[in-house]
């Protein structure tokens, strides 16, 4: 089936409401003016209804009725519209003023109404103290009341419909200009694509309900457009780092061969494009290493650790590196921890050789453990000129360098290690984030105690 | 010593068997599943080399065959996928190591140096000697021209992996496992400088150096004629 227009759904949601409101305020109007013109009927058969009564006064049999019928017709014959039916204390019918009145008529005490050859009649049978006298029934043409009634109920109908049609064709036109932000956001989010992410809803224009909508919508676009603006320099990124390597390689092979060498010549080609493919071939892995943990295929295999005895392991790996440049490498704390060993070292040991690299001689590295409630927390802190605010949250992007001024080529490292670190403790359930001043940088590592 | 490479890309098949072959080892190479297979099972090998993706029958059928046929031939795998489960799986089914493309060529001759020296040296050496180097595993000592010389703990150990398996290059990821159990990949000169460290002791003021750089492969001990 198909769905329904916001718009018409409006419309006919606001015509429903109109009818059924007109087609209630109707009916009360009709049932109020026909108990109206059951109270005058009432009053004007109670009226006639004396007047009889005193024409009858004294009457106690047939002969006298008979006596007196002259007057009872001639009162009759100024009520064109009202009928009568007199009969005998026994119930025996003595007399009726019209000759269409049916034999039978109801004879219970009350105001009631029927319906004779077509016409409709309200009917009274008073009651009555004396039981000698005769008993009356009275019967009031009514029709010219039902035609008013019936020409009020098509009055009624018409409103409803037309108040409906109306309300219907007004509301599609205010649902129509009060949707028109919606369409407007959606003309815009029809825009959007890889290369208009920066297109942005003017929500301070727009209604609050959808103000809202459009500050979530435009949140979107900025994530998105994060995103894809990391994505992006993420492709470039490789296809940059590999290019120098890759041409390095290709310019020394072409060169190489130009002309015959001795073999020291080729020796030292081959091994300096051995450097180079070494050195694409680990950022390869690293990169794998990354789209796997990015497909969440990085799942560490768990076993009890204590961290004091891990950072103790690398540091005491890095303890030679650390002596060449006067580094004082320390730890304090301890905690147990269910974790893979050689994710967490190799998540710690990018840590510790970037602190290497960004300390200056006679610097010091502090690894501290301590304990909380519900993590477990390692920071690794250095002395050295610290990170700038601005560039703290890029830091664990790939490729991302704090050196603005990067250079690459064999020697430097491809800036992929942060990275990896973020994925490895990630993948445990963790967080690591950067704080930083001038004089000390510090990572900070928190692990949930449970994994 | 024969080897069995199954490996359906003809270059890397071609290149790993020259480096085999020139390593000492005499090779043959399968380029698909059922000839490897049936290599496998009909020759005399004393370690496979086999790519997991083959045609035919896969790595891991092979070894389940050569395994339910009850040989206990040293398995090394080799592999673009490296997902943890097939690790596990391959380890699962009796592989031996693991190897995840792209490798250097030096790491795979130390691994399969590694696999064949696994239970072969049963003789308890008490002490280890190159030219006029030799180390005391006893009394964990070392000396050179009859002079001791005073090692670290790591040092040692690391004098002792050269020293066993002298003459073999060995690449830094493999002296930064063996000696510091770091098992991860990583490009820090740690290594460079612990070598660096040890020279100064060993080499520095003798005429004939036994630690010599292999450049872009890593280190090896040997005596060489100058």
């Amino acid at each position: 089936m198909r769905r329904l227009s916001l718009s018409t759904r409006l419309a006919l949601l606001f015509a429903g409401c109109t009818a059924v409101v007109s087609l209630f305020a109707g009916v009360l109007f009709g049932r109020a003016s026909e108990m109206h013109f059951v109270e005058l009927d009432q009053q004007l058969m109670e009226s006639r209804l004396a007047v009889l009564r005193s024409t009858l006064h004294g009457v106690d049999s047939l002969d006298t009725f008979k006596q007196r019928l002259p007057v009872l017709l001639q009162d009759l014959n100024h009520q064109p519209d009202l009928a009568v039916r007199v009969r005998g204390p026994d119930g025996h019918p003595w007399f009726d003023s019209s000759t269409r009145l049916p034999l039978e008529l109801p004879t219970q005490p009350g105001l009631g109404s029927l319906q004779i050859n077509g016409t409709d009649y309200r009917v009274l049978n008073p009651r009555t103290d004396n039981p000698d006298a005769p008993q009356l029934t009275l019967l009031l043409d009514i029709t010219h009341h039902q035609h008013f009634l019936q020409r009020m109920q098509h009055l009624i109908w018409m409103t409803v419909g037309l108040s409906a049609l109306a309300t219907a064709l007004l509301g599609a036109w205010a649902a129509r200009s009060g949707l028109r932000p919606l369409r407007r956001m959606s003309a815009i989010a029809g825009s959007v694509s890889a290369d208009s992410l920066n297109a942005r809803l003017p929500h301070a224009q727009m209604p609050p309900e959808l103000a809202e909508l459009a500050i979530a919508f435009n949140a979107m676009l900025e994530r998105l457009d994060d995103s894809f603006q990391r994505l992006s320099a993420f492709s470039a990124d490789i296809a940059h780092e590999l290019r120098t390597p890759l041409s390095n390689v290709l310019t020394h092979t072409q060169v190489t061969l130009t002309r015959p060498r001795d073999i020291e010549a080729y020796k030292e080609a081959l091994h300096s494009n051995l450097e180079e493919l070494q050195w694409m071939a680990q950022l390869v892995n690293d990169m794998l290493y990354l789209a796997k943990a990015d497909h969440g295929l990085l799942t560490p295999h768990r076993e009890p650790l204590e961290l004091a005895n891990e950072v103790d392991s690398l540091l005491e790996f890095y303890a030679l590196l650390a002596e060449d440049s006067q580094i004082e490498l320390t730890r304090e704390g301890r905690a147990q921890i269910a974790g893979d060993r050689s994710m967490l070292r190799r998540a710690l040991s990018n840590l510790l050789d970037n602190a290497l690299r960004y300390t200056p001689t006679g610097g010091a590295i502090k690894v501290v453990i301590s304990e909380a409630a519900a993590a477990v927390r390692i920071s690794l802190s250095n002395t050295g000129p610290g990170v700038s605010a601005e560039l703290l949250p890029r830091l664990f992007d790939r490729f991302y360098r704090a050196d603005p001024a990067r250079s690459e080529g064999s020697s430097e490292h491809a800036g992929l290690g942060l990275a990896i670190t973020q994925s490895i403790i990630r993948a445990h359930g963790g967080q690591i984030r950067c704080e930083s001043q001038e004089g000390w940088t510090q990572f900070v590592i928190e692990l949930p105690r449970n994994t | 010593m024969k080897l069995l490479i199954v490996e359906d890309q003809a270059k890397t098949g071609q290149y790993l068997r020259q480096g085999l072959s020139e390593a000492g080892f005499s090779t043959e190479l399968a380029t698909d599943g059922i000839t490897g297979q049936h290599l496998a099972l009909t020759g005399d090998y004393s370690l496979l080399i086999l790519d997991v993706m083959l045609p035919g029958r896969d790595g891991w059928q092979i070894l389940q065959a050569v395994r339910s046929a009850g040989l206990d031939i040293p398995v090394l795998f080799l592999t673009a996928r490296d997902a943890v489960e097939d690790r596990v799986h391959g380890l699962e089914l009796g592989a031996d190591d693991y190897l995840v493309k792209p490798f250097a060529f030096s790491e795979l001759l130390a691994r399969v140096r590694s696999l064949l020296r696994r239970g072969s040296s049963t003789t308890q050496e008490t002490s280890l000697q190159l030219a006029d180097l030799r180390l005391d595993l006893i009394r964990r000592r070392v000396e050179r021209a009859g002079q001791r010389i005073d090692l670290t703990a790591k040092e040692f150990s690391l004098l002792e992996l050269l020293l066993r398996r002298q003459g073999e290059v060995l690449p830094k990821s493999l002296i930064a496992s063996q000696v510091w159990d770091m098992n991860f990949d990583s490009d820090t000169n740690v290594i460079e400088v612990a070598i660096r460290r040890l020279r100064l002791k060993i080499d520095d003021n003798h005429e004939h150096k036994l630690i010599h750089t292999v450049r872009g492969m890593g280190y090896v001990l040997e005596e060489r004629a100058h």
